[in-house]
Order: structure tokens, then C-alpha cells, then sequence
């Protein structure tokens, strides 16, 4: 497998999990493209714009992407602050319509503004890596670490909180959830794993245009959680990554990719309403292997 | 005063298209309280149909490459057919991407992913078949009718007084159907409470059909009446127009009839009074004006206030 499409799958995982975030807490929001965009932009223009990160070196530092990285999380996660206190307070569709209307007020600034480069958008960013296998190795980091907080975060109290709220927000509230502070938290994190993700990109991708933050990526990235599954980490990431390499391994079927796409996303919540991987699947698995691995003294059960 | 007159004609018949659009959307919504992505994709069909009913030939690209109809019908013809193949398309999208999930009382947001699906097939089912380029609709289609008109001084494009008018005898249609039948009544009741309506011996499911139907021929006659005012600019061009409805959907209210249209007109004419050196922002209009009206007033202009059901 081409080492590129491994990135690519990478960072399906990341946009996945920015998704899943707010999803875990039932919060429908489509932001995440909006997020990555900003992040993308950052970068681009931190590092083709100023010359003390290093964008006349041989190769571009790799403390500059971390620095770039820091700035968009700063950034995304103050913009999230400030706005999900407001659009937070809708639910379901409302909420959605909302987000789907912020990236694309969002798109539409960027494409006509002068610093972002307009619909050409920003070239030429530098790369700190001279192959697509440095891209590979950090895009497996920061998946890596994501995925760690994401894990924590599922298993102590802020993340019980978020299941309890997506089961019922309104039983959450009662039994002494701050459901509001929550679902912030939630979007904020939705926020820097996006923005961090798009600083990646960015220089993965060499260039950055409005175009990376539109409507369709709302779609595909949603397509990741609702494939993969929403109720554990493990879901966007396994989505994301089968996802992305999906059009990759269509393409004997030509034209009809995209097609067979749109079938999955269709079929999708038709076969497994909760997402291929679920909890469940993990204690079922596990019940197997214990089974066949030691059978237990009491000869299974009745 | 002719500037402004011809400012206020370009914006209405803007505005008019966005409120047919928005009224599928917002018929679909008032049954079953989800939004159908699939409609952006049933109005690009609309427009595709109405090109080839003309006896528009299909262009070098796509598999139906070369492809004329034998014979070529008169416009008026040709839309409301075109309107009811988009109704068709729009009815088997219900059968597929929406019935299931009603049958087993899913959670309305995973049809939203289901009918996205749905658009997303059928966008790239018309790109396989017909390409990616853009047709246009040949102005000689209105073979009488001249091509500008002259009202009270200004100048204004004949396609845009049909535009207007035929855009305003269907929401007039709709409302008298809506309000003044039997099934109409009908309507209204499933979209109160799907389940006491069937308890009254109404046949719910048939009524979603029917919205369905209704929401999938106003969508394809829209998509027809700008194939013939601006073009098809390719297979996608039904998003950008499913995204603004969102946006007049929120403004006018959710499942709000009157509501669509007034919210239509609205943006229409709002997006005609952005100053052309700012045209590039003008696409940000209609969500300027959604995210203002959901932060202000969630319900709409004419929506009714949200319950909040515990």
C-alpha cells in the first residue's frame, strides 16, 4: 500500500474522532471541517508567511509544525468556546443546520479574502519531511495520542457524563451532570482535534484552499462515525480509516466509486444502526476467545 | 427607480425558486420531522429532465453520451413531466432510505445519513450518465415569448416573469390543497401526530408518500425552471441550492408552510441587494440569515415554538 494513502487514512481516523466527540454526548454538530479548515489555514499562512519558522531551511522544522499545531488548537479551541456556548443551546437537526451553516459562512470568507489566497488558496508550504513516511510516522502519533485521551476520557467521570447525556439528557441533568459544561467540553475537544489535524494536512498536502472545509467533507467525515460507530473511539478510527481507503480500493470499478460510496453511507444505518464497532462486539469477542481459549470449570454457560 | 424595480424582479424570482425549494423541504419535515438530503439531488434531476424532454442531446462525456430524445416537447410541457419523474425518484427514495428506519423507529437523525446516501448516489448516478459538463436550457425554448419584457420601464427577462408566476400558481396550488381538502387535512394531521392520526383512520404512511411525492415534483420543477433561467452548471449544482433552502427552511420555520415562502422571498431579495463588488459573499447570505434566526428565534418567522417534550 502506497505510504500516502496511509496518511490520508490517518487523518480520515483524526477528522472521525473530532466527529465522534460531540456525538458521544448525542450532540449532532458538522463544525468539524470548519475546525480543520482554520487549522489548515494556520498553518499555511504561519509557515509561508513567516520567516523565522524556518521556511528557507532545507527542511522546514519540525518545532514549527509543533508551534503551528499549539497556535491552531489555541485558536479553534477559543473560536469553539465562544461559539458553542451559542449553538450549543440547539439540538438535534437545529444543531446541525446550525454547524452546516457556519462552515459555510466560514468557506465563503475564506474564499474571498485576500490572505487566504482566495479560491487558489496558499502553495508552496514547506515540508519537514522529505517523504510521505515522516507524514505517516507523526499523523500515527498524534492519532495515537488522541485516541489515548479519547480512551481515558470514555472511562472516567467527564466521559460517563457525556454517555449519560446522549441517553438522556434530561435524567443526566438530574442526577447532578453540568450537561451544558459537558457538551461544551466536548465540542471544544471536537474543535482541536480538527484544527490540529488540518495544521497535518496542510503540509502533507502542500497547499490549502477553501475547498478543504466544505459541505462534502461534513458528509464524509459523518460518514466515518455512522460506518465505524459512534458509542466507542475505536469506531470513527476503524470508519476513517476503511473509509478513505475505500474509494483507493474501488478504483477497479471505476466511476462507480463514489456511487458504491453513497450506497455504504445509505446501507449503513439500514444493517448496523450503532456503527460496525460497538461495545457489545468487544465483549461478545471477548467472550469467544476466553471460551475457546480455557473453557470455564462450569462447562460455559447453561 | 427602474434600477430598483429591476433589483426587486431579480430578486423575487430568486426568491421564488428558493421558496419551492424549501417547501419540499419543509412538507418532508412537517410528516417526519427529518430533512431530506436527497432533495438538492431530486432538484438537479428536475433540470436534467426538463433538458432532455426539450430534446436536448446529452453531451461527449458519460455513458449515455450522444443520447437525444425522438421527439422534442414544447416547455410547458416538458416541466410538469420532468416534474413528475423528480416525484418518482423522490417516492422510490422514501421507499428506500426513509421507510426502513420508520418501520423500525430509528432515531430521525440516522435519516438524515440514509437520505445524504441517497444524494450522493444519485448526484453521481447523472455524472456517470450524462457527465459533468453544464447544459443550458436554449432561450429559443419559449418560442412565442419575447426575451426581455418591458415593465414600467425596466427591462426584465421574460424567463424571470415565468419564473415568478408559474413558481407563485404552485404555492398558491399547495396552500388551497393544504388548507381546503380532505387530504390536505389529512396532512396537516400526520404532521401533528403521525400515530393518532392513523388511530382516526388515516392512512399515515400514504400521506408520507404523498409529501414525498408533492415535495420531489416541486423540487424538479424548480431545478427545470433554473436549468431554463441560468443553466445546469453539472450534476452538483443542486447542493449549493439544498444548502440555501436550509437556510430559508430555518428563516421561514421549520415545517412552515407560509413560512418557506416568506423566507424564500426574503433571501432572495437580500441576496439581490448585495453591492456587486461584495457579490462574492453572496453566497453567505442565506446562512448569515439561518445562524442569526436559530440563535434568535429557533422556531422561525412563522413557525410554532418549540416543545419541549419530557
Amino acid at each position: 500500500m502506497e505510504t500516502g494513502l496511509l496518511v490520508q487514512m490517518l487523518l480520515g481516523s483524526l477528522l472521525g474522532l473530532s466527529v465522534y466527540l460531540p456525538l458521544r454526548c448525542g450532540q449532532l454538530s458538522l463544525a468539524t471541517p470548519g475546525f480543520y479548515a482554520i487549522g489548515g489555514t494556520v498553518a499555511a499562512l504561519l509557515s509561508t508567511r513567516v520567516p523565522a519558522l524556518g521556511i528557507s531551511d532545507a527542511t522546514y522544522p519540525l518545532t514549527s509544525v509543533m508551534l503551528e499545531m499549539l497556535l491552531a488548537a489555541l485558536l479553534t479551541g477559543v473560536l469553539a468556546l465562544g461559539l458553542g456556548r451559542v449553538v450549543l443551546r440547539l439540538r438535534g437537526i437545529y444543531l446541525a443546520i446550525a454547524t452546516i451553516a457556519l462552515v459555510e459562512i466560514l468557506r465563503v470568507v475564506t474564499l474571498n479574502l485576500e490572505f487566504t489566497g482566495g479560491a487558489l488558496g496558499i502553495f508552496g508550504i514547506p515540508q519537514p519531511f522529505s517523504g510521505p513516511e515522516g507524514y505517516a510516522a507523526l499523523t500515527f502519533v498524534v492519532l495515537a495520542v488522541v485516541c489515548w485521551l479519547c480512551d481515558r476520557l470514555e472511562k472516567t467521570r467527564p466521559g460517563r457524563a457525556m454517555a449519560a447525556i446522549r441517553d438522556d439528557e434530561l435524567a443526566a441533568a438530574s442526577q447532578g451532570i453540568n450537561t451544558a459544561d459537558t457538551k461544551l467540553m466536548a465540542f471544544v475537544l471536537s474543535a482541536l482535534v480538527a484544527g490540529v489535524t488540518g495544521v497535518v494536512a496542510a503540509h502533507f498536502l502542500n497547499s490549502w484552499n477553501a475547498k478543504l472545509g466544505n459541505f462534502d467533507a461534513s458528509i464524509t467525515t459523518l460518514a466515518f462515525v455512522v460506518f465505524g460507530g459512534s458509542r466507542t473511539w475505536l469506531g470513527p478510527v476503524f470508519g476513517g480509516l476503511l473509509l478513505t481507503a475505500l474509494p483507493e480500493l474501488l478504483r477497479p470499478v471505476g466511476d462507480l466509486r463514489l456511487i458504491v460510496f453513497g450506497a455504504v453511507i445509505l446501507v449503513g444505518p439500514l444493517f448496523f444502526p450503532q456503527g460496525l464497532i460497538t461495545p457489545e462486539l468487544f465483549q461478545t469477542l471477548r467472550r469467544r476467545m476466553g471460551r475457546s481459549a480455557a473453557p470455564s470449570p462450569q462447562g460455559g454457560r447453561p | 427607480m427602474e434600477g430598483l424595480l429591476q433589483l426587486l424582479f431579480n430578486g423575487l424570482s430568486v426568491g421564488a425558486v428558493y421558496a419551492l425549494f424549501a417547501l419540499g423541504y419543509t412538507l418532508v419535515f412537517s410528516v417526519l420531522g427529518v430533512i431530506n438530503f436527497a432533495h438538492g439531488a431530486i432538484f438537479t434531476l428536475g433540470a436534467y429532465f426538463t433538458y432532455f424532454l426539450i430534446g436536448g442531446a446529452v453531451g461527449a462525456n458519460g455513458l449515455m453520451a450522444g443520447l437525444q430524445l425522438p421527439f422534442s416537447l414544447p416547455f410547458w410541457l416538458a416541466l410538469p413531466l420532468a416534474g413528475l419523474g423528480a416525484a418518482a425518484v423522490a417516492l422510490v427514495g422514501e421507499r428506500i432510505a426513509f421507510r426502513p428506519l420508520r418501520d423500525r423507529g430509528s432515531d430521525p437523525l440516522q435519516a438524515l445519513i440514509t437520505s445524504l446516501g441517497a444524494g450522493v448516489i444519485l448526484v453521481n448516478l447523472i455524472q456517470l450518465l450524462v457527465g459533468a459538463e453544464s447544459y443550458s436550457i436554449p432561450v429559443g425554448t419559449l418560442e412565442a415569448l419575447p426575451v426581455a419584457l418591458s415593465i414600467a420601464g425596466a427591462k426584465v427577462r421574460t424567463v424571470q416573469v415565468l419564473l415568478l408566476v408559474i413558481a407563485g400558481l404552485l404555492l398558491v396550488a399547495l396552500s388551497i390543497w393544504i388548507d381546503g381538502s380532505r387530504s390536505g387535512k389529512a396532512l396537516q394531521a400526520v404532521s401533528e401526530d403521525p400515530v393518532t392520526a392513523q388511530l382516526l383512520g388515516i392512512n399515515s404512511g400514504r400521506m408520507i408518500q404523498i409529501a414525498f411525492g408533492i415535495s420531489g415534483f416541486l423540487a424538479g420543477v424548480a431545478g427545470g425552471l433554473v436549468g431554463l433561467s441560468v443553466s445546469i452548471a453539472g450534476p452538483y449544482f443542486g447542493i449549493g441550492y439544498g444548502l440555501k433552502g436550509l437556510g430559508v427552511l430555518v428563516l421561514g420555520g421549520l415545517g412552515s408552510v407560509p413560512g418557506a415562502v416568506l423566507g424564500g422571498l426574503i433571501i432572495g431579495l437580500a441576496e439581490a441587494c448585495v453591492p456587486s463588488h461584495l457579490s462574492g459573499y453572496k453566497d453567505a447570505v442565506a446562512f448569515g440569515f439561518l445562524f442569526l434566526m436559530l440563535l434568535i428565534r429557533p422556531q422561525g418567522l412563522l413557525g410554532r415554538p418549540l416543545a419541549e417534550k419530557v
